[in-house]
């Protein structure tokens, strides 16, 4: 039985006329247990891999591959299919015209590799269409609780409008997760975030095809240890209050604050997706009506529920104070990650720029990024930045671009701009 | 991560130790960060050390005094998120119309150490039992022990009526012995409620102030103070601390000087397990006037140190309140924490 636990940091203390309260709350999960295994529904996966003509006769051989080994981490029992996309999608596993899915087991996960073994590289990409086609397959097995799949393209979404990938992403918005993953340097960050981020699933860039398995393995080994299906995080603010914003940020940062559904008046619920033994840290942002100096008063009550659940609860706290050494002191949780947020924007504004071809402000971004990754410690993100710019003063933020650079070294900055490293204790 | 370990206080450099909470000498909290940034803020309210006296532990009760609400399990409005009010950090006594105090936590402090027990007579100016405990901040569980403390000198006190027989001097003397025996109650008091294993006793304060038959007397351990404030005489200050600061006055040192040095907060008598010695020292006094009777924690006299200035807060409140006793006693309690509340606040007084 999964065991949730939750922990909050802030300065609880405000000034006088003080009205932003800031909180990191950490939710810990341990005891999760296996994907499908809860006994609260089924678990189900659905392998998403390119097929169009750009991969090529090695790339798909590759990729195939992958998908194989994917299959093998599968655990026997989930339901499982695979889907070949290009400008159009097709259910690869089970062979079958109509959306369906099977339940592993060492019968069907051969059968499954033998049908990914015939890919073949043709036609176009439009994610899009793979992306409903997942969604109608899952939809077949109304006993699953979690839904994950994995998402491999290695080019633009060039054959179909970015309306038309916005409007299939909207479609399947809550109905399954999805990590996603772009082979070689030719696909658009941004695009195959926007799918990961609306899908509660991560973005990363394999550099080369012999990469891929060991990337799918790890991706379905982390899947099939998150036997939690599914979770959301709670924010109850007092009348009157406004939430600033819900953050996630760590392990990496994602905005929640436009995902709030109304569990009432005062309480918001966020999707958090399912859960593994992991901890998550949150940012929480509540603006109040400002008390006399000596009030107390709650600022919001975060929770992770499970359903009707709650299974973890923290308060935040408010705390009017005329004690300036009270009211100065900042929260290292929130400085710190405040930080990290900044740099993740720093680092995408300074690529976005740099693309433009408006090399002041990128070479601005990109310092400040510099800056704001010593600051808080993040060295993967130095190491990342470093690939990308010469740097003069990493204190002052004052750098340089580099006169070349590697295509693959600037999207594996972007992709993971968003990852945050936690607070050093 | 809040385990900031000190052995000398970060504000005056006074010895503390591990388990202090608060520096004995300056009142520097030792571990802010438990109370602040950087920390899981659930003991930083200190829920953990909620009091266990029958007036501590009242639930919170009904709806939410800003907003109408319901009080949700954790202590907070489940509309508003304002704090339910605990008894504990501000409760009033008025047994008599011309006998009141107000007790309060004051604006720095996480909770109120401060207590008070009275008892009167309904005849105004005949008879009155003031008794005001401070708990120590340093030490564990003082609010609960200067509560009880402070309850059980007041019962001895009452159960101690003369009957008005005798002398002026004897019957001085048998106010005296029971205000001696009121202090070895609320001696006993305080140790029935520290735990024998306490790495640091709960301790506080005492003082006691009788009114009976036109005879005052007061008597004190530590730095909590009686006053008589006649209409038309000089103020007199009943009680003389036990204290660093007071032993620095006796030698000739300003009174502003001594008490706003860094041990000024310091005292060298108190009730508890680790008490040299809790006898009081009394003053006994004919009331020839009428006036005003003041017993008060330091949290409202760290505002205003000297009698005569004290005197005139004390008769310029009373005169906007009224001459109400518990409207004085309240509007006092407000300036002290207008002045800014750094200490538990506790005043009471009797019209006589």
């Amino acid at each position: 039985m999964a065991n949730f636990t939750a922990a909050v940091y802030q300065n609880e203390f405000l000034p006088d006329g003080g009205t932003d309260v800031h909180a990191i709350v950490t939710v810990n999960c341990t005891g999760a247990g296996a994907a499908g295994q809860s006994g609260s529904g089924d678990a189900g996966e659905i392998i998403i891999v390119d097929t169009s003509g750009s991969m090529g006769k090695d790339g798909v051989q590759a990729a195939a591959y992958a998908a194989q080994t994917a299959l093998d981490q599968i655990l026997d029992g989930v339901w499982f299919a695979v889907i070949s996309g290009n400008d159009r999608a097709q259910l690869a596993f089970p062979p079958s015209a109509e959306p369906v899915m099977v339940k592993m087991d060492p019968y069907t996960r051969q059968a499954a590799k033998d049908a990914v073994a015939r890919f073949y590289a043709d036609g176009g990409t439009a994610m899009g269409t793979w992306l409903r086609l997942a969604g109608r397959v899952f939809a077949t097995v109304p006993t699953l609780s979690q839904k994950h799949a994995i998402l491999l393209t290695d080019g633009e979404n060039q054959h179909e409008t970015p309306e038309a990938l916005t409007q299939a992403i909207q479609a399947v918005t809550g109905q399954f997760q999805c990590d996603t993953r772009g082979v070689g340097v030719a696909w658009q960050v941004d695009e195959v975030r926007r799918i990961a981020q609306a899908l509660l699933g991560t973005v990363d860039i394999i550099p080369a095809p012999h990469q891929l398995a060991d990337e799918f393995a790890k991706l379905i080994q982390n899947a099939m240890a998150r036997g939690v299906a599914q979770a959301d995080l709670r924010v109850w603010a007092p009348q009157g209050a406004e939430v600033l914003f819900v953050r996630q940020v760590a392990p990496t940062v994602e905005d929640l604050t436009s995902r709030r559904t109304a569990v009432n008046a005062l309480t918001g619920s966020y999707p958090t997706g399912s859960w593994g033994d992991e901890s998550r840290d949150y940012h929480v942002a509540i603006r109040l009506a400002a008390k006399g100096i000596g009030q107390e008063q709650l600022a919001a009550r975060v929770q992770l529920a499970i359903g009707d659940q709650v299974v973890a609860s923290e308060l935040v706290k408010a705390l009017w104070s005329n004690d300036e050494a009270l009211t100065t002191r900042i929260s290292p949780e929130v400085a710190h990650y405040t930080g990290q947020t900044e740099l993740a924007e720093a680092i995408q504004e300074g690529l976005a720029a740099k693309a433009a071809g408006d090399t002041a402000t990128a070479t601005t971004k990109l310092g400040r990024a510099v800056q704001l990754a010593a600051q808080t410690g993040n060295e993967e993100a130095t190491t990342r930045l470093r690939k990308v710019v010469d740097i003069d003063d990493q204190d002052t933020g004052t750098v340089r671009l580099k006169r070349t650079v590697e295509k693959a070294d600037e999207m594996a900055l972007d992709t993971a701009s968003t990852k945050t490293t936690r607070i050093k204790k | 991560m809040t385990s900031t370990t000190h052995t000398v206080c970060p504000s005056c450099g006074g010895p503390v130790s591990d388990a202090d909470r608060y520096c004995e000498a300056c009142g520097t909290e030792l571990n802010p960060a438990a109370a602040g940034a950087g920390s899981p803020n659930t003991p930083a309210l200190d829920t953990d050390t909620e009091p266990t006296v029958e007036i501590n532990t009242a639930p919170p009760v009904g709806p939410c005094v800003s907003c109408g609400g319901t009080i949700g399990a954790d202590g907070y409005c489940e509309t508003c998120g304002a704090k339910a009010a605990k008894v504990r950090d501000h409760f009033s006594e008025q047994p008599s119309p011309w006998v009141a105090g107000v007790c309060d936590r004051g604006i720095r402090h996480a909770r109120n150490e401060d207590a008070l027990a009275i008892a009167a007579d309904a005849e105004p100016g005949s008879r009155a039992l003031l008794v005001v405990c401070d708990g120590v901040s340093s030490s564990l569980d003082s609010d609960v022990a200067s509560l009880a403390a402070a309850r059980a000198a007041r019962d001895v006190l009452t159960a101690g009526h003369a009957q008005g027989i005798g002398t002026e001097s004897s019957r001085a003397s048998a106010i005296v012995a029971r205000l001696k025996a009121a202090a070895d109650a609320a001696s006993d008091a305080v140790l029935e409620n520290t735990s024998p294993d306490s790495p640091n006793p709960a301790s506080c304060t005492f003082v006691a102030a009788v009114l009976e038959n036109g005879l005052l007397v007061a008597g004190n351990v530590g730095d909590s103070r009686a006053y008589w404030f006649p209409d038309n005489s000089a103020p007199v200050a009943l009680t003389v601390d036990d204290s660093w600061a007071a032993e620095l006055i006796a030698t000739g040192i300003p009174r502003e000087q001594a008490e706003s040095g860094p041990h000024a907060h310091a005292i060298t008598r108190w009730l508890g397990k680790d008490a040299p010695d809790h006898t009081p020292r009394t003053t006994t006094l004919k009331v020839a006037e009428p006036g005003w009777l003041l017993v008060c924690s330091d949290g409202l006299w760290n505002y205003c140190s000297e009698a005569a200035p004290l005197a005139d807060l004390v008769r310029q409140t009373a005169a906007a309140a009224g001459g109400e006793p518990l409207a004085t006693a309240a509007a006092l309690v407000d300036w002290a924490n207008a002045q800014g509340g750094q200490d538990n606040i506790t005043v009471a007084l009797a019209r006589i």
